[in-house]
């Protein structure tokens, strides 16, 4: 048996998880190519227009998995990871857009809901789907998600290291490395905002992170962060914006304005998102207060990528002076 | 306290029972294009669009005096919960002092409910509280009758806008009742004015039902939906909305367990679509549209703010159901530069499209 998974949204927070859970039960796993013009144009074409990239993204790539002869597509409903905080509504409807959109889809889909404690999903309850719908036994069940939990927190572990998300997917699933790790002696510093199917989505965020690293930037990112860690600084706001995600973002963002170590923060958005349109504008007012740069980086499905890279350099450049400046004068 | 509000469909209800309980109400006025454009200036770009033109009418409160808003935090996973935190941040950016007074269904934090009742009381007794709201239920129930009356009736009006006309000076009688009887007495004489409107007689099998769904604040804000209620009236259409306030307030007023409204139907007719709350009002969308293509209406118009999440879940399945119920849906992204020439364009075609379907239908 095959089942898909397209390379899109959360598949880059758990793919590890995924993977392993289903090789484990003896499934082969099939995933979409990176995501590329060609996905993106299919994605377009099959939504409605106002749909953020991600989302558009998403369908793309569901699509692109039915040509590639897979016998069902995992396409998880993202319900909550966090008492009393949901995911987005695009997230969560997610499964609906696609099912009612093509006809026959819905038989190949396997919709389990997720619902969980905090943002480790590896609750028996979300994976009991198999049993009741391929006979899976209880007990292979459960020792396959064993297994693949134990790579996931490997590969959270890996991140509150210092990787991201993606440089610890590829060290646990052992691909080649390929990317330039991050080393602590880097001048600059920077706090990268985002959520992760648009920062390590290639096409998305055009490699953004690749680009800071390549200019001798080290970064930090939500999921380098513990979790509790975050919840902390949640708690000291008087209500959080509901969107575990976002919130994590938020939480990662106050919590960069109040690190010493970091120079500056870069906030990666998709075009209509409507979460972080609330999330930047408290950021951004709140940057001055903090004196520390904040620049945002608004991505879409036309984004181009020359611009990209003088706005960044402008930026990091900017901070170097400034870090030159007040090492001068002290 | 001077205390305001935002501005939402009939506004005089919320100014009633400020008023009962001996507040000083500052108006907000009726969103314009001022409104909307300082709510585009100081809002976050991506905002929705009701975000945008709340700020805008905090703004015009701010100025007229007011010290206090007023406001409902919505509930369910979407961003109006979080309206307060942004507006209030913004407010203070622009130098502007402000309490805010958020309702959450009571249900849900009976704490803060209670204490909000309670800044919201001040000298009062509870027995007046308590009479004050039930006065306003009462009203709101009234006007909602009337209301639906006025959808109504101005399809068919010999005399064009007299209906609206008519529909707003009742709510100048309502704003000045202060007790049962005046209620009473406000509401039989609105029903005796909208009798005597003229109207020409239409077959049953010609008349045109269009139903209006989609979030709650385009939908009931006439001032920012190009007036669709008139609008389609005046095509000739009759309408109704999916959100009346007497029924949002008994959904949201009443525990789960005896909640017998037809909001709680509703929602089972959005299941099959949208098996989960996903936030705002998306489910309820799917669900009145499949319920206005089971009582066999002739259309219906989806209105949504620009990028609006959970519509755009809505609008994303509505192809589905529409061809499921055979009900045409067009749907209308709402924002500062709705009202265009194209919208109309788009309304004056969608009748054209059911007027011709309802004619194949006779003959
Ligand atoms: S959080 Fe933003 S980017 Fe993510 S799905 Fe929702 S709208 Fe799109
Ligand atoms: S339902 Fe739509 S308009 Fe309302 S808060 Fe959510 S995104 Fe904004």
């Amino acid at each position: 048996m095959k089942i898909g998974i397209p390379r899109s949204l959360l598949y880059f927070y758990y793919y590890p998880l995924w993977k392993i859970y289903f090789e484990e039960l003896g499934i082969e796993v099939v995933t979409t190519p990176d995501t590329s013009k060609e996905i993106i144009d299919l994605g377009v074409k099959n939504s409605v227009p106002e749909l953020c990239v991600p989302v558009k993204a998403y369908i793309g790539h569901f699509i692109k998995l039915l040509d590639m002869g897979v016998d069902y597509i995992y396409a998880p409903r993202f319900v909550s990871i966090l008492k009393g905080q949901y995911f987005c509504p695009k997230f969560m409807g997610l499964p609906d857009m696609i099912r009612h959109s093509f006809d026959g889809v819905e038989d190949k889909m396997l919709i389990p809901m997720i619902h969980a404690q905090n943002d480790n999903i590896a609750e028996y309850k979300n994976f009991k789907f198999m049993e009741e719908r391929f006979g899976v036994s209880p007990k292979a069940n459960k020792l396959a998600l064993g297994k693949a939990e134990k790579v996931w927190l490997e590969f959270r572990n890996s991140s509150l290291r210092g990787h991201t998300a993606q440089e610890a997917a590829d060290m646990i699933l052992n691909k080649p490395e390929n990317h330039i790790t991050a080393t602590n002696r880097n001048p600059v510093k920077i706090g990268v905002l985002g959520y992760v199917y648009n920062l390590y989505d290639p096409y998305i965020s055009m490699d953004l992170v690749k680009k800071l690293q390549s200019m001798d930037v080290s970064i930090k990112t939500f999921e380098m962060m513990e979790e509790k860690d975050l919840n902390k600084q949640l708690k000291k706001m008087s209500k959080n914006l509901f969107w575990t995600f976002s919130d994590k973002l938020l939480a990662a963002g106050y919590s960069f304005y109040e690190d010493e170590e970091i120079d500056g923060v870069i906030h990666v958005t998709a075009f209509g998102c409507g979460p972080d349109s609330m999330l930047g504008k408290l950021l951004e007012i709140d940057s001055t207060n903090y004196a520390k740069p904040f620049m945002t980086i608004r991505v879409d499905e036309h984004s181009g990528e020359n611009h990209l890279q003088t706005r960044i350099e402008a930026f990091v450049d900017m901070i170097k002076r400034k870090k030159m400046k007040t090492r001068r004068g002290a | 306290m001077k205390v305001s509000f935002p501005y939402m469909g009939t506004t005089i209800v919320y100014k009633k029972l400020l008023e009962l309980l001996g507040h000083e109400v500052i108006m907000p006025p009726k969103p314009s294009q001022r409104t909307i454009n300082l709510g585009v200036k100081y809002s976050p770009e991506f905002a929705c669009f009701p975000l945008k033109v709340i700020m805008g009418s905090y703004i015009e409160a701010l100025e007229a005096g007011a010290e206090v808003l007023v406001t409902s935090g919505g509930h369910g996973p979407c961003r109006a919960g979080f309206y307060e935190q942004v507006h209030r941040r913004i407010l203070e950016e622009k130098g502007h002092t402000v309490d805010f007074i958020v309702f959450n269904s009571m249900f849900r934090d009976f704490k803060q409910f209670y204490s909000n009742i309670k800044k919201l009381k001040d000298k009062n007794s509870w027995l007046k509280v308590i009479k004050s709201l039930w006065l306003v239920y009462l009203m709101i129930n009234k006007l909602d009758i009337l209301e639906k009356e006025v959808q109504r009736i101005r399809a068919y009006e010999v005399k064009r806008g007299e209906t609206t006309k008519v529909w707003e000076s009742i709510q100048k009688d309502f704003d000045t009742v202060r007790n049962k009887v005046q209620v009473m007495a406000a509401y039989d004489k609105g029903r005796k004015r909208l009798a005597d409107i003229k109207t020409y007689e239409v077959k049953e099998d010609r008349k045109l039902r269009i139903g209006i769904v989609g979030e709650i604040y385009v939908v009931m804000e006439a001032s920012i939906n190009m007036k669709m209620e008139e609008l389609l009236g005046n095509m000739g259409a009759e309408v109704e909305r999916s959100q009346y306030l007497s029924q949002w307030v008994a959904y949201n007023a009443l525990p789960s367990f005896i909640n017998k409204t037809h909001e709680v139907d509703i929602i089972k007719a959005g299941e099959p679509f949208i098996p989960i709350n996903i936030g705002g009002h998306a489910k309820q969308t799917v669900g009145h549209i499949a319920d206005y293509g089971e009582r066999g209406f002739d259309g219906v118009i989806h209105l949504m703010p620009f990028g609006c999440l959970p519509e755009l879940v809505s609008q994303s399945i509505i192809p589905k159901i529409s061809q499921q119920y055979d009900i045409p849906v067009l749907t209308l992204s709402i924002d500062e530069q709705t009202g265009t020439a194209n919208n109309l364009t788009r309304v004056e075609a969608f009748i054209d499209l059911i007027r011709g379907k309802r004619m194949k239908k006779i003959s």
